[in-house]
């Protein structure tokens, strides 16, 4: 928690307040309760005889849940310690607070106790841009609760406040006289519900959000993670990392309204709880031998909500996965794309490269029936709508040029595509990963519709298809002298000649000619792009390099679990084990939660990884790295009906041991011995197969 | 006048299939509120075959809206998901069935679309 802020979510209601609990947020102040992307409380103060509070300590008892400990008095050394109060706060439909105060003196005590509160009803992204509101505000007091109202035109959200004792109710706030006797104790509950008002007609979020109980949360939360295999081995951090990761993605799981109570990844907390169709599809692979179920709601979501139509605001084509998905006012009036918006050249290839990994897993034939439509929607946008340039590759540009995405791959700051000399490239421009994911899109495809759908011609068309593109790649991006593969091609499709880890994908994507691979590999664990953390996101010596560069020289974990997992595709053990050892020691110095990026430095000059500073933690994809760099280090892949077990360990660690792994061949374990070194290249091998439990 | 609303239900009848809606499997009505009077139309989706009516019998999802922006929407004017997100369009019951209809309703007119400058794009059929 930076700043001393607190966090607590249940799906995308999320509260953020001081280490005191309280919240004074300004409009471009991150504080507050937020649902569905409004801020429903921008203040929440809690006073006692007039007095704020001093924390003495705050306990994140689970992701919904926290509790303060708290004196009354600021500002001084000295407390006085004759009273306790302790608030504890479990988000759910809005929030319940429990407030109890403890009078430890001999004499009684009589009290005033007060909360404040308001709301702005901000949109998250008014937050972030901090734009002015053009509704209107109201505050009633009825039958002993506090409503407060924001309404423009047909939107509306209200905010509704009350508790179980009796309180003095004001447009302000509550207010309890309490007198409490010699250590005795006096408490009240104060819930805050959320609710969207539309048309006259009133309706409380649960009909949006189901409304889940603490008690719920918590079997829910438990049986999660004990459905999940169980991770045994010598080396204590990577245990923390595991655990970490499953209990921050069942944090991140986020239900759309149409999903009922199925879940998918979102993107990251608190800002980007919401459905993005490249992180969601992501995080889905990284965990899919681990909570494969994330998978398929990813897929139906995001299958849902395929664009049907061309509308340049939202840059939607027919075909196309949605980027982002958004429930609050700007989007609602239309000052803001998310509803939803379609600009990302990823997330459409990506969503088939999902679906058959998801079946090579689960054997769930039946879902790759049921969106055989989508899959060829998404391959057809590939070949009819991607191809701007007209030359055979996918390229992006917005048609909303206003509140669209300038870039539309994962690295979308300004400054991501630039030349070695530091220019940045022209648009259209087709980054090389693109290509890799469209490649394997077609190779994917082409299994499903010979083994499922039962459609040999359009397999072939599709392989036909793929070993062009391939063909063509290689020689279009390739870089002889450098011997690696372009950053992307620019609008006069001249090579975008930096080196970066986007070559990573490309293992991964399978489009690299066996000849290349090794160089590639050379390049991944050289000086230039690996820091001894991490692959970089570009190259030291590059014109616009800089550690701490956003997508320029930082080091993404997420960016490097696939990088391993293409390094081992390609045969490259050793190199994708030192890439797992480097990012899971990482792991280690953020308790176990890898931050979205971390510095590029070397890591002999700065000895620990340098966080770089973001307002999202956890985020989807890098909770999801640790379970993917689990994967790769032991070699797990489905074979047909088996799960074969190739393992290859840094040699930091002794043993691992991946039990009751859920796939097709039910739940099998997976155990492997560290044999690679770091420092040399020695031999490892040995496969070992799955033993079915 | 014509009337963009029931144009395009007829249009819908007269398909009678959508391989956008295969997966959806259920019925909406949508009421629409014209001054004092009001329509009703009745939407049955199975497997992607599409039945209209006007029929009143119970459904899994009621939309309702003013007639104007519906025919607004129909015509690609005006977007259904946004209309939804700031309650100018209520939905009660299933959401599921209104994300397989809105899927339905055309993209914006052709003659708002904005060339993107200096793209080369090209499309190859």
């Amino acid at each position: 928690m930076s700043d001393g802020l607190v966090q607590i979510l249940d799906g995308n209601t999320f509260v953020v307040s001081d280490s005191r609990g309280d919240i004074e947020a300004s409009l471009s102040d991150p504080t507050g309760l937020f649902s569905f992307d409004t801020r429903f409380l921008s203040q929440w103060v809690l006073t006692v005889n007039g007095q704020r509070l001093t924390p003495l300590s705050t306990d994140d008892l689970q992701y919904f849940e926290t509790r303060f400990f708290l004196v009354p008095g600021t500002g001084t050394v000295y407390v006085d310690s004759k009273l306790s109060v302790i608030r504890s706060r479990a988000v759910g439909n809005g929030f319940r607070e429990e407030l109890k105060i403890l009078n430890h003196d001999e004499k009684p005590v009589d009290l005033t106790i007060r909360i404040d509160a308001g709301s702005d009803f901000a949109d998250l992204f008014e937050v972030k841009d901090a734009l002015k509101k053009k509704g209107t505000y109201s505050a009633r007091v009825t039958r002993g609760r506090l409503e407060l109202a924001y309404e423009r035109g047909t939107f509306g959200r209200a905010t509704e406040i009350s508790a179980t004792n009796r309180a003095r109710v004001d447009k302000n706030g509550l207010t309890f006289k309490a007198r409490i006797e010699p250590h005795g104790e006096w408490s009240t509950n104060v819930d805050v519900v959320t609710a969207v008002l539309g048309s006259g007609e009133r309706h409380d979020q649960p009909k949006l959000a189901r409304a889940r109980g603490r008690q719920n949360m918590e079997t829910n939360l438990k049986r999660w993670v004990d459905n999940a295999p169980t991770l045994e081995c010598d080396w204590d951090s990577l245990r923390e990392t595991y655990r970490r990761s499953l209990v921050d993605l069942a944090a991140l799981r986020f239900s759309p309204p149409i999903m009922g109570h199925r879940s998918l990844p979102a993107a990251g907390l608190p800002w980007f709880m919401t459905m993005f169709g490249r992180d969601s599809i992501l995080t889905s692979l990284q965990a899919l031998p681990f909570t494969p179920e994330l998978a398929a709601t990813t897929l139906l979501a995001l299958g849902d909500w395929q664009g049907t139509r061309i509308d340049d605001f939202r840059d939607e084509d027919p075909g196309r996965i949605l980027h982002e998905m958004r429930y609050g006012e700007l989007p609602a009036f239309e000052e803001r794309p998310q509803s939803p918006y379609y600009g990302s050249a990823d997330a459409t290839p990506l969503y088939v490269v999902l679906l058959d990994e998801y079946e090579r897993w689960t054997g769930d034939r039946r879902l790759v029936h049921e969106l055989e439509y989508e899959a060829r929607a998404a391959l057809n946008w590939i070949d009819e709508y991607a191809d701007l340039m007209g030359n055979g590759y996918i390229s992006y540009q917005r048609r909303n040029e206003k509140t669209g995405l300038e870039n539309q791959c994962w690295k979308d700051s300004w400054d991501s595509i630039s030349y070695r000399d530091g220019r940045l490239a022209g648009f259209p421009r087709a980054t090389c990963e693109l290509q890799g994911y469209a490649y394997d899109a077609k190779m994917r495809a082409a299994r499903l519709a010979r083994e499922i759908w039962k459609d040999p011609e359009f397999a072939s068309e599709l392989e036909k298809q793929a070993a062009e593109l391939k063909r063509r790649f290689n020689r279009d991006f390739w870089i002889a002298d450098g011997e690696y593969f372009a950053l992307a091609l620019d609008s006069d499709g001249k090579q975008v000649d930096t080196l970066s880890s986007n070559i990573g994908h490309l293992l991964w994507s399978g489009i690299v000619d066996k000849s290349k691979a090794k160089a590639i590999a050379r390049h991944l664990v050289g000086p230039r792009l690996y820091s001894g953390w991490g692959v970089r996101t570009l190259a030291e010596g590059e014109g616009r390099y800089n550690p701490i560069g956003y997508h320029v020289g930082t080091i993404w974990p997420f960016d490097n679990s696939f990088i391993a997992w293409g390094l081992r595709r390609y045969g490259f053990k050793d190199e994708a084990a030192r890439i797992a050892a480097g990012i899971l020691a990482a792991a280690d110095f953020f308790d176990g939660r890898l931050p979205e990026a971390f510095g590029g430095y070397e890591r002999t000059l700065t000895r620990y990884p340098v966080q770089y500073p973001t307002a999202c933690s956890p985020q989807a994809w890098s909770t999801g790295a640790p379970l993917l760099l689990l994967r790769t280090m032991l070699g797990l892949e489905p074979v047909g009906d088996l799960l074969v077990v190739d393992p290859a360990l840094p040699v930091g660690i002794g043993h691992v041991a991946l039990l009751d792994i859920p796939g097709r061949w039910g739940r099998v374990d997976a155990f492997g011995r560290g044999r690679v070194s770091l420092d040399e290249k020695k031999g490892l091998r040995q496969g070992q197969q799955a033993v079915p439990v | 006048m014509t009337d963009a609303t029931a144009e395009f239900f007829e249009a819908l009848a007269e398909r009678g299939h959508s391989p956008l809606l295969e997966r959806a499997k259920g019925t909406v009505r949508i009421e629409l509120a014209d001054g004092k009077h009001s329509e009703r139309w009745l939407l049955a989706v199975d497997d992607g075959d599409l039945a209209v009516s006007r029929r009143n019998v119970a459904c899994d999802c009621t939309l309702r809206a003013d007639k104007a922006l519906f025919d607004r929407i129909v015509d690609g004017k005006a977007n259904a998901t946004a209309a939804v997100l700031r309650g100018a369009v209520t939905i009660d019951g299933d959401m599921e069935m209104v994300v397989q209809l809105q899927k339905l309703f055309p993209g914006p007119p052709p003659k708002r679309r904005r060339q993107s400058n200096g793209s080369k794009r090209r499309r190859r059929t």
